[in-house]
């Protein structure tokens, strides 16, 4: 005969009922077996088939105890008490938690967590929070004078407008220290246009002196000297191209302009301004793709309406009337000389440069090639119509756009995986600070204990939507210093980046942090509601057994 | 046919009462009346049945009592005094249930009879 009431103590486990129960259950539900197996032998069945019999009652002995526990105490059998697969007890879901916690040490999900769109990780505003000026002491105080002098440069080209003044400082002192930084005078200068009491003349000179075949300090001059956006030009924009007759009746401006179509190089540094931001990032040690690419959008960039301005003056006014007084030469020369422009605008990082060189340079070959035909030069003139042809293709225009599609998707994903991730993060913390109470005290509450009964799965959650965040990430995840070039970058990761935050436009970003705590909020609302139902539930049901 | 499970297990206490109505019984013997009594049909999972007998014995329904019965002793249970007055209840509320859905059902099937009859006896 078997031991019946070891087996079911075997079986039942530690049951922690009161006042003695336990044996009193033990020895009741020994003889439920026993009495199903003398039943069974009595029918004829050999001993292993009556064993199996009755045994067979009892199929899930987990279920047993909790519902035994349930029944006698009226309360959830304590959290710590149970033996399901993912109780705390077992060692799956702390083998999910350390699986979660060891994704950490892989670069790129760490990295995949710092790009995700949380409150005050903005990397638009980041970019001057890298350096306080105790950060700057300490760099600073170190040997290495060039790293201090590309923090300060770092500093020039990312303070925030308030911050003018700090920028200004920082250039000053970071062009002092290299003057292979003087390049961010440019950015300076451009920062400032709104700086009260402000000159930012010397920069532009300074510039101009430093670098004196590229023709983009003489744009900055030309947007210097004529704010056309501000009384009293604003004047002359009542009548359809008074704005841009009255600009280029004022030397202060045309002369500069001029100058800049003039020059042999167009250089905006944004190589420069590239190189210098990922070595800041990397000696920082923030190894962030999209603060890179964040920091490049505040990279000066020349005023579009005005080189419109000077394009249309230079096309309709110096050209045309040459054409029609006889001076063919002096038309071509006008035309020739924007289609050289927007051939040195030619950006394949910017889709606005991209956009404006083709532009300039159609606009210019349309007026060349009939010029160039009824002046008998018909070999050129083709020449000019083939180069009008193909910067007609709209596939050369822009191609890290034809990769957005994937880029978005995936960036979405990731995008939601996060937001599982922060919540489930939350859930799991919740849990373990329900287990670590309950530990210390079981009969704490009933209500954590249904609690941490319940989120027992919260970790096992975790890891799947860290394990699908790794994964979204995983084909976009690089080291910065793997990004060899701007263009390389926004091919790369742009696309992805757009879909992370899931807006379409780019000055749309900072509309882009608003996302977040609406999605928490409607997590919050489901999860408030999902909470009512089922606690309605409950009550429905006790106060059926109650009246029952 | 196997009854609705539902239906099961919101009359398993009304079951358990009634069988204890008249004398104390030991949990094996309320599972084997059951499946006896309804001859089949209706077949309690012993894994369900003690759970249930703790909770009527927690709630005050019904009260067990180590016996001694067949040279070993065996937990009985007997109705209480509440447990009496809510089978009672719950009888009641059942008899009205399945007389209400006896009429519907019944009446169905002796009007359908009675059509039978009459066509039998046209085509004599």
């Amino acid at each position: 005969m078997p031991d019946w009431k070891k087996i079911v103590r075997e079986k039942l486990g530690t049951l922690p009922l009161s006042n003695g129960r336990r044996d009193e259950v033990i020895e009741e539900l020994a003889q439920q077996l026993e009495s199903a197996y003398e039943e069974a032998l009595g029918k004829g069945a050999s001993e292993q088939e009556a064993m199996r019999r009755s045994l067979e009652q009892f199929k899930d002995w987990e279920k047993l105890r909790s519902e035994v526990f349930h029944s006698v105490e009226g309360a959830r059998l304590p959290v710590w008490e149970q033996n399901g697969f993912f109780a705390p007890r077992r060692w799956p879901v702390w083998i999910a938690l350390a699986l979660t916690l060891s994704l950490l040490l892989a670069p790129a999900f760490r990295q995949a967590l710092a790009i995700l769109p949380v409150p005050g990780t903005d990397p638009t505003a980041w970019g001057s929070r890298i350096f306080s000026e105790k950060a700057l002491h300490r760099i600073a105080q170190s040997v290495d004078q060039q790293k201090y002098a590309r923090a300060l440069a770092f500093v020039a080209l990312h303070s925030p407008k308030e911050d003018d003044e700090r920028a200004v400082r920082a250039g000053e002192k970071a062009i002092a220290l290299d003057p292979r930084l003087t390049w961010i005078a440019a950015k300076i200068c451009h920062a400032t246009y709104s700086y009260p009491g402000y000159d930012s003349h010397p920069w532009i000179e300074r510039l101009k002196a430093w670098d004196p075949q590229n023709g983009f300090p003489y744009l900055l001059e030309a947007d210097a000297n004529a704010h056309w956006w501000e009384p009293p030009w604003t004047k002359s924009s009542a009548t359809p191209g008074g704005l841009g007759a009255a600009l280029a009746a004022e030397p202060r401006w045309r002369i500069p302009m001029e100058k800049a179509f003039a020059a042999p190089r167009l250089d905006f540094y944004e190589a420069e301004h590239f190189a210098l931001d990922r070595q800041v990032l990397r000696e920082q040690g923030f190894d962030r793709p999209d603060i890179l690419i964040a920091g490049m959008w505040s990279h000066p960039m020349p005023d579009f309406i005005a080189m419109n301005f000077y394009v249309d003056f230079q096309l309709n006014d110096v050209g045309e009337k040459a054409e029609k007084s006889g001076h063919a030469d002096d038309a071509l020369a006008a035309y020739q000389s924007v289609a050289r422009f927007g051939e040195r605008l030619e950006n394949p990082s910017s889709y606005n440069l991209q956009l404006a060189s083709a532009k300039y340079r159609m606009d210019a070959y349309k007026k060349m090639a009939p010029l160039l035909r009824r002046e008998g030069r018909t070999q050129q003139s083709a020449d000019i119509e083939a180069s009008l042809a193909s910067l007609q293709d709209p596939a050369k225009r822009h191609p890290y756009l034809l990769s957005y599609d994937v880029g978005d998707r995936s960036g979405r994903i990731v995008q939601l995986s996060g937001l599982f991730l922060y919540f489930l993060f939350g859930v799991t913390a919740a849990w373990l600070i329900a287990l670590a109470l309950l530990r210390w005290k079981p009969s704490l509450s009933a209500a954590l204990n249904r609690m941490a009964s319940v989120l027992c799965l919260a970790p096992v959650f975790l890891l799947l939507s860290s394990l699908a965040l790794f994964l979204g990430y995983y084909p976009y995840a690089r080291h910065i210093e793997q990004y060899a070039s701007l263009q390389e970058l926004q091919q790369g990761f742009l696309p992805f980046l757009m879909g992370v935050y899931g807006f379409p436009a780019l000055d749309a970003f900072t509309e882009v942090y608003l996302m977040f705590w609406p999605s928490v909020w409607c997590a919050l609302v489901a999860l408030v509601g999902a909470c009512s139902l089922w606690l309605m539930r409950r009550l429905a049901r006790t106060g059926q057994s109650d009246a029952a | 046919m196997a009854p609705d499970r539902e239906l099961k297990k919101g009359n398993a206490e009304l079951l358990i009462l009634a069988l204890l109505e008249d004398q104390a019984r030991h949990g094996y013997e309320i599972g084997k009346l059951i499946a006896e009594r309804s001859e089949g049909v209706l077949r309690f999972h012993v894994a369900s049945l003690y759970p249930l007998l703790y909770r009527l014995e927690r709630r005050g329904w019904i009260r067990g009592e180590w016996e001694p019965a067949g040279g070993r002793r065996r937990r009985h249970y007997r109705l209480t005094q509440t447990g009496r007055k809510i089978l009672a209840e719950q009888r009641a509320r059942w008899r009205a249930f399945s007389g209400a859905v006896n009429r519907i059902v019944e009446a169905g099937a002796a009007r359908r009879s009675a059509l039978d009859s009459n066509m039998e006896a046209q085509h004599a």
